[in-house]
């Protein structure tokens, strides 16, 4: 009874914020469903035949959950998931909430696939059992919410213990990530096998044996501190990998990679058009669960080729004869390799940077100085700065090298959008760099314009 | 003869939280435009180094894991690392770098040693504090080296912006002055009271931001003070078009009147 009573609420208080438009559509309704019954998340994610799959870390989150639900979708699964980067614990009460018939008794797909915040992760583990956990990577991200990156890695510890059933997938090639096998006897392993040397000369997060707090020696590292480590004092390093690529061959627009599930004899080459070392870390993500779930590789293959770019992900949005790309940058890993995906081609691009200091992109402006912007100093023909902190991204630029000539600071994000289109010529990408509340703001803005369908996705 | 000059980052690979190194990228610039040769090392757990030959010492803050591996290579430095302070090594040390500078650090269970150069101690606090930072610096800079540019309560220059985040309390003894006094935000033991400490010219802050960028007054005087340590003069340093860093400092504080401060 609560529970219809909690789903009413919640398809009322959709309803209701979508025909006032006043946006808090994603968390408001499962605010209210949890409040009447508390329960709701455990009761209505119990009700998918194929059970839920959790995916949490730093980066990569919100890519891997898209490219998971098209190769579950092209395998014939109905699938759910929260894609529209609510990732609390009332944002998966919402969906779940409005994805189910109103007696509760029935909940509209066969697979649920839930971006956790790792901070939320043990309230969640707490309150469903997953089928499947997955841990990206582990990067300094917003610390003045969550503290330190031991403590996070701790965090996600703790909600695994919770979850003794579930099948954890690790990123092998992270030494935080790698040792959270401690807290699980179902560990499985993903990562790149190959001696890729990275072009960041910047500091690492994290080099520390969390075993014995020696040093760690890296043969090789990919990014951060993700590669090839070992520890020359407790012998602590990467572990065998049960799901990796290898071969990998990087483009501004496409990449590919050959994938090696241990259990099968073939290797499959893996394509995606999505840019960057990152994303292929996102896509052999996705083929791991996928292969861990039973689907062929072939159908992965296929499905992984047609997924276009995430929500702020390197979307392009066409604005006359100009085009858009929105890539997100959240902390100085993710912003580094964004970066670096620009250098693949040394075509001089148009680039435009908007830096908010609210909650939701981290009070703390400092990482931008963790992000190696010098990598593309000589590569942009005009920059544009805007958002609550423009001065500190200036001022970063500068330091960085940049022409200050080609520079113009607009705090307005909408001004700024528009001279910095202006400043782009047809046939032109402007390669938008906004942080999470900016990038917000930014859509608003090309929503109320028409150029874009809906404010989420 | 062209100036050179000599950094030693200490422990850049476990102390580098929070863009602390925008003050390094802060320092080789501002001596690179003007002509300054800025050399600097890296100095690790275990590397040897010869502070005589250093002019400015940098120390970063760290992660709590970070910091206990350091603490036993700092202690082993720690005469060295005195004797030249004693002698006008400059010094910059923040957050965690800070803390081990000082006499010890009483965490809720054990009692980590610092090196003693401040005479000041810290506690772990119950809440961590958390927000963007104004500092005036206009009183307390007069008793800093004597003889060098000090900052004037009408200065443009008279404050410092940053950003603070620690749980740590570091309570000042009587031979370790403040670096400045809060105007917004909380400072070292969380009341709005003093904030920093300075001991000869060995400077340690609770800010982050990164601080020089958006102080450049106060990277050249750290810049001014090597060059006293290393040319036993004293330096006119050339003026540099700081407009993109005076933005930033009034942004800063701004932002700091209207965004919100937690303690969590
Ligand atoms: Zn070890």
């Amino acid at each position: 009874m609560r529970i219809l009573i909690a789903n009413l609420i919640a398809k009322i208080a959709r309803t209701a914020s979508r025909l006032t438009k006043s946006g808090g559509g994603t968390t408001l309704p499962g605010l209210l469903a949890e409040k009447i019954a508390p329960n709701i998340i455990t009761k209505l994610a119990g009700r998918l035949p194929q059970g839920t799959i959790i995916i949490t870390g730093t980066n990569g989150k919100t890519t891997t959950a898209k490219m998971l639900a098209a190769i579950l979708e092209a395998s014939g699964l109905k699938v759910i998931y929260n894609s529209s980067g609510s990732n609390l614990s009332r944002g998966i009460a919402s969906f779940l909430s409005l994805n189910s018939n109103l007696l509760g008794t029935k909940v509209n797909a066969d697979i649920g696939i839930f971006e956790v915040d790792e901070a939320t992760m043990p309230e969640i583990t707490g309150k469903i059992s997953p089928r499947l956990i997955i841990v990206t990577n582990l990067f300094r991200d917003q610390l003045d919410r969550y503290g330190e990156l031991n403590k996070t890695a701790e965090i996600i510890g703790s909600a695994i213990d919770k979850s003794p059933q579930s099948t954890v997938l690790l990123n092998g090639d992270d030494p935080l990530v790698a040792d959270l096998k401690k807290f699980s006897h179902k560990i499985r392993y993903f990562g790149i096998d190959e001696p890729l040397v990275s072009k960041s000369t910047g500091a690492i997060d994290s080099k520390i044996c969390l075993h014995c707090g020696h040093e760690l020696d890296y043969e090789y590292r990919y990014f951060g501190h993700l590669g090839r480590y070992q520890c020359p004092n407790c012998g602590y390093k990467k572990p065998d990998l049960d799901y990796k690529f290898t071969k990998l061959d990087l483009k501004v627009d496409e990449s590919t990679a050959l994938f090696k599930n241990n259990s099968e004899k073939e290797d499959f080459t893996i394509k995606t058009k999505l840019p960057g070392l990152y994303n292929l870390y996102n896509a052999l993500a996705a083929c791991a669960i996928a292969s861990e779930l039973g689907i062929k590789t072939f159908i992965i293959q296929t499905a992984l080729e047609q997924v276009s770019a995430a929500f702020g992900r390197m979307e392009t949005i066409a604005i006359g004869k100009k085009r858009l790309a929105l890539l997100l940058v959240k902390n100085p890993t993710g912003f580094t390799q964004v970066i670096e995906t620009l250098t693949y081609d040394k075509k001089p691009k148009n680039l435009f940077l908007i830096l908010n200091d609210k909650f939701a992109d981290g009070t703390d402006i400092s990482w931008i100085w963790d992000a190696e912007l010098e990598m593309i100093n000589r590569l942009t023909k005009n920059v544009t700065v805007s958002g609550l902190r423009a001065e500190d991204m200036l001022l970063r630029l500068k330091y960085a090298d940049f022409d200050l000539k080609q520079i113009l600071l607009e705090k307005n994000i909408a001004l700024a959008l528009a001279a910095a289109l202006e400043k782009t010529n047809d046939n032109e990408v402007l390669y938008v760099l906004p942080t999470y509340t900016a990038m917000l703001e930014l859509r608003k803005i090309l929503f109320n314009r028409g150029l874009v369908k809906g404010l989420v996705e | 003869m062209k100036i050179k000059l000599t950094l030693a980052h200490l422990y850049p690979d476990n102390m580098n939280l929070y863009g602390d190194l925008g003050n390094i990228v802060t320092l080789e610039k501002r001596c690179s435009w003007r002509q300054i040769d800025l050399e600097i090392i890296k100095v690790n757990v275990g590397d040897s180094i010869d502070l005589e030959k250093v002019d400015l010492l940098f120390l970063g803050g760290g992660q709590d894991q970070g910091q206990k591996i350091i603490a036993t290579d700092l202690l082993k430095r720690k005469e060295e690392i005195q004797k030249e302070i004693d002698r006008g090594l400059v010094a910059l040390t923040i957050c965690g770098g800070f803390q081990l500078f000082g006499q010890y650090f009483q965490t809720k269970t054990e009692k980590i040693p610092g090196i003693g150069v401040f005479d000041s101690y810290t506690v772990a606090g119950e809440k961590r504090l958390i927000g963007n930072v104004v500092v005036d610096i206009s009183k307390s800079s007069q008793e800093w080296t004597p003889g060098f540019n000090h900052f004037t309560p009408k200065d443009k220059r008279a404050t410092l912006v940053g950003f603070e985040n620690h749980s740590g309390q570091t309570i000042l003894g009587s031979k370790c002055k403040p670096l400045g006094y809060i105007k917004k935000g909380f400072g070292n033991r969380g009341d709005g009271g003093y904030e920093g400490g300075v001991y000869k010219n060995a400077f340690g802050t609770y800010l982050h931001g990164s601080l020089l960028p958006k102080n450049p007054w106060f990277a050249d005087y750290l810049i001014s003070l090597a060059y006293f340590r290393r040319y036993h003069d004293n330096i006119d340093l050339a003026l540099l078009d700081d407009q993109i860093e005076l933005e930033a400092h009034r942004a800063a504080l701004t932002r700091a009147e209207t965004a919100k401060t937690v303690s969590i």
